[in-house]
């Protein structure tokens, strides 16, 4: 008889969890339409429709997430139950071995996103995102227009916040503003920070800022382009806090460790007056600011071989 | 003549139909861990291959995951059944030519799995990828096993029901419902909610499957090896009520960032972590009984497979709960670190138990003993120290990749840090797949290598003794 009991155990506990985790969600959990997501269903966006079936079949969700965290710095706003009616199946992903796209639409032009389709590295160094060379023509057109919809619908004015400790949310960012002198929407601020820059960033970014600096080319990862529409973004502070902190994994050094606090918002003056709204591309190697050769004086045998230690 | 054809294809030979479903994942394993291993290949190289949709890492890695789970766990897992439940019952399997006919209809799964999946026709959801004609064939193949198994344990000639039947028992009505709804197949439900069942569904694949089979293998198993009783059958209880309780609801914790309802959140973490009881009271059940037996892993290679696996299926979970804890998974989430975990849990845990089934029935099935020692070594060797060398350059790489997202660096920065580990990774991978395919080898030659001295006419199913109950 223990055996009946034992098999109505286990179906009774099935169905209380059945109930419990999948059941009652259905029933509780219905998010109404949040108006900041896309619905691939309506006629406006049919291309980017089958793009996200395109989306699917590639398994782009493997490596990429649909869900931005409190956490996530410069992933744009975050999302809400909402968001997400229309989104069947759901592309949410669970690994991040790329970066998450839930607002990825209009961060990099069309072309861009073509690019790196067809060949990632040659856009993004030292990117294993693999390569979908072999989509036709139209299902690349239809996977980047539905790319260029992720967002679209969530309004926002920063996408990028500086860490706490630079805003005016903790006593650290309010004793940092209190210290600030400089008017940094100023032009004659602006002055300042370019001769600033000419001696310490155009190097690597180039005198206009567009990336191309002579060092340009050595770097695995390459400088960025200030003339991007998408740094217009950029508040003070962030632009602030990148200079003081530099940017881990690449070769840009903490400019916090060599120019004064005053130097570094003169410098964001400058910078804030680089962002275009379209982008200069920089795409050969011509474009890249040449140095001058450096002429050395040319030295005797002696001047060459100097510790000989006196031997001789 | 159509019964020739008959006999040949769905044979009715006692311990047939467990011998083909165990060849039969062994043939898969080989293809599904050789994918895995070339999508790792991809990791390291990028640049390995171009414009061979086929080949993708996406396709790959849909083919890697349904490849080993479906095709060389789950059917390794029923050939085990299939061995052990009659043992168990000191009977025959209820039929074995409905065995077969399953065994047929799960290698067209996989064929047709294997078709679908490289060329990208998949549903789209993680761990659910097959198409509706697949979904449907694997629901009929896993009733007429679920039917077979329940119809040998009702002909069974002993009163008492040892614990692995317990296991089997459940699991056998549990995964077919949990497949059936978490497949979605013909419906399209809200963002959100598609995920909570997707995730109920990932979870329990592992949890009502994977875990409840694996662990009825393993004290079916540690018994008859070490031929000493079981310690407690009062534990066994309660470790299998305890995972049969606490194990559904966690799917959630999978999601525990997103939006969805906080309570199921709480729900999932909660019964994560509680899973820890039924966890270590099966381990203290297994410990227990291997008292004064340590020393026999070191000639008994059956025996070490199991003990290795049990070994792993403390740290798997113990892992697991801790992760599955709100400020863990804020750090761990999106991570290596996760693909380390269930790594640990299907390759570490899992596959080294079903390893030590395949080895202890096998000779018991086809009367013929293994050709080589050696090679099962070699096999042990090259899987332990392959897996020990993946888990430890996923585990770092997840914490790199963390470290990243939690100090907000951009993607393509850390993504250069952690280049080495792939190719860690890769290395672990090559000695995984060559241990496999020495298994492999070695299982061939068992089987169709003339022995000078004749089998013993009839199987030893039925002898061996009963362990435990």
């Amino acid at each position: 008889m223990s055996y009946r009991a034992g098999a109505i155990g286990i179906l009774c506990t099935f169905m209380i969890i059945i109930f419990s985790t999948v059941l009652m969600p259905m029933v509780l959990f219905n998010p109404k339409p949040s108006g900041r997501g896309n619905d691939y269903g309506v006629e406006k966006v049919a291309n980017a429709a089958r793009g996200r079936q395109i989306y699917v079949r590639e398994g782009c969700f493997y490596c990429h997430s649909q869900f931005t965290r409190l956490q996530d710095r410069g992933y744009g706003p975050l999302v809400v139950a909402g968001d997400y009616v229309y989104e069947a199946p759901h592309q949410l992903g669970t690994a991040r071995t790329g970066p998450d796209l839930t607002n990825e639409g209009g961060r990099m032009s069309s072309e861009w996103q073509k690019a790196h389709l067809i060949n990632p590295r040659a856009v993004k160094p030292g990117s294993i995102m693999p390569s979908f060379s072999f989509l036709s023509d139209r299902d690349m057109n239809d996977l980047v227009a539905y790319i260029q919809t992720l967002g679209n619908e969530r309004k926002t004015e920063h996408f990028v916040e500086a860490p706490d400790e630079y805003r005016t949310t903790t006593d650290a960012g309010r004793a940092l503003m209190n210290r600030k002198t400089v008017d940094t929407n100023s032009s004659a601020a602006a002055n300042a920070g370019r001769g600033i820059f000419t001696q310490n960033c155009a190097v690597c970014h180039g005198l206009e800022g567009w990336g191309n600096g002579p060092n340009a080319i050595t770097l695995e990862k390459k400088p960025a382009n200030f003339s991007r529409p998408f740094y217009k973004q950029y508040p003070d502070e962030f632009w602030f806090y990148r200079v003081s902190e530099g940017v881990p994994g690449t070769r840009m050094p903490r400019f916090g460790e060599i120019l004064s606090e005053e130097q570094r918002w003169y410098l964001v003056a400058y910078l804030k007056t680089l962002p275009k709204d379209k982008e200069t591309v920089i795409d050969s190697i011509s474009q890249l600011n040449k140095a001058e050769q450096v002429k050395l004086p040319k030295l005797t045998d002696q001047q060459y071989e100097p510790h000989t230690g006196g031997g001789y | 003549m159509l019964t020739a054809l008959r006999d040949k294809f769905l044979s009715d030979k006692e311990g047939s139909a467990s011998r083909n479903f165990f060849l039969s994942a062994l043939w898969w394993s080989l293809w599904a861990m050789g994918a895995g291993l070339f999508a790792a290949a991809e990791f390291a190289m990028p640049d390995l291959v171009h414009n061979v949709p086929q080949l993708s890492m996406p396709h790959l890695r849909m083919w890697h995951v349904n490849g080993v789970a479906i095709g060389w766990l789950s059917m390794g897992y029923v050939g085990a059944m299939f061995h052990m439940v009659p043992s168990l019952c000191k009977t025959k399997l209820w039929s074995e030519r409905l065995g077969n006919f399953t065994m047929w209809a799960w290698n067209i799964v996989m064929v047709g799995a294997f078709c679908t999946l490289l060329n990208g026709t998949t549903e789209g959801r993680e761990y659910a990828e097959l198409s509706a004609v697949l979904d449907v064939l694997v629901v009929i193949a896993l009733v007429s096993i679920a039917l077979n198994i329940y119809m040998t344990i009702v002909n069974r000639k002993v009163k008492k029901l040892y614990v692995s039947l317990w296991y089997f028992l459940g699991s056998l009505f549990w995964f077919p419902l949990v497949y059936i709804i978490g497949q979605r197949t013909f419906v399209a439900l809200p963002g959100l909610n598609d995920a909570i069942v997707g995730w109920f569904y990932g979870h329990n694949i592992l949890g009502m499957w994977f875990t409840t089979v694996g662990v009825g293998m393993m004290y079916y198993l540690l018994p008859r090896l070490t031929q000493a009783p079981l310690y407690s059958h009062g534990l066994s209880m309660l470790g299998f009520w305890g995972i049969a309780l606490f194990y559904a609801p966690t799917g959630t914790h999978h999601i525990l960032q997103s939006p969805a309802p906080e309570w199921l959140k709480a729900i999932a973490v909660i019964s994560s972590i509680f899973l820890l009881v039924p966890v270590l009271t099966v381990l203290t059940n297994f410990f227990m009984t291997m008292r004064g037996k340590w020393g026999m892993v070191v000639t008994d290679m059956p025996l070490r497979f199991a003990v290795t696996s049990a070994m792993f299926y403390l740290v798997t979970c113990v892992q697991g709960p801790f992760q599955a804890t709100r400020w863990v998974n804020w750090y761990l989430h999106f991570s290596q670190w996760v693909v380390g975990h269930a790594h640990l849990a299907l390759l570490g845990t899992f596959s080294f138990i079903l390893t030590s089934a395949f080895y202890y029935s096998i000779p018991r099935l086809t009367g013929r003993e293994w050709y080589s020692q050696g090679m099962i070594r070699a096999h042990y060797w090259l899987k332990f120290l392959g897996f020990l060398l993946m888990m430890t350059s996923l585990t770092i790489a997840g914490l790199v990749q963390a470290a990243g997202w939690a100090f907000g660096m951009p993607v393509d920065q850390w993504s250069l840090q952690i280049r080495p580990y792939w190719f860690f990774r890769e290395l672990s991978g090559i000695m995984i797949l060559l241990g496999q395919v020495i298994f492999a080898y070695n299982t061939f030659k068992t089987l169709y290598t003339p022995q000078a001295i004749p089998a013993t006419s009839a199987p030893s199913v039925i002898k061996t003794s009963e362990a435990g109950a």
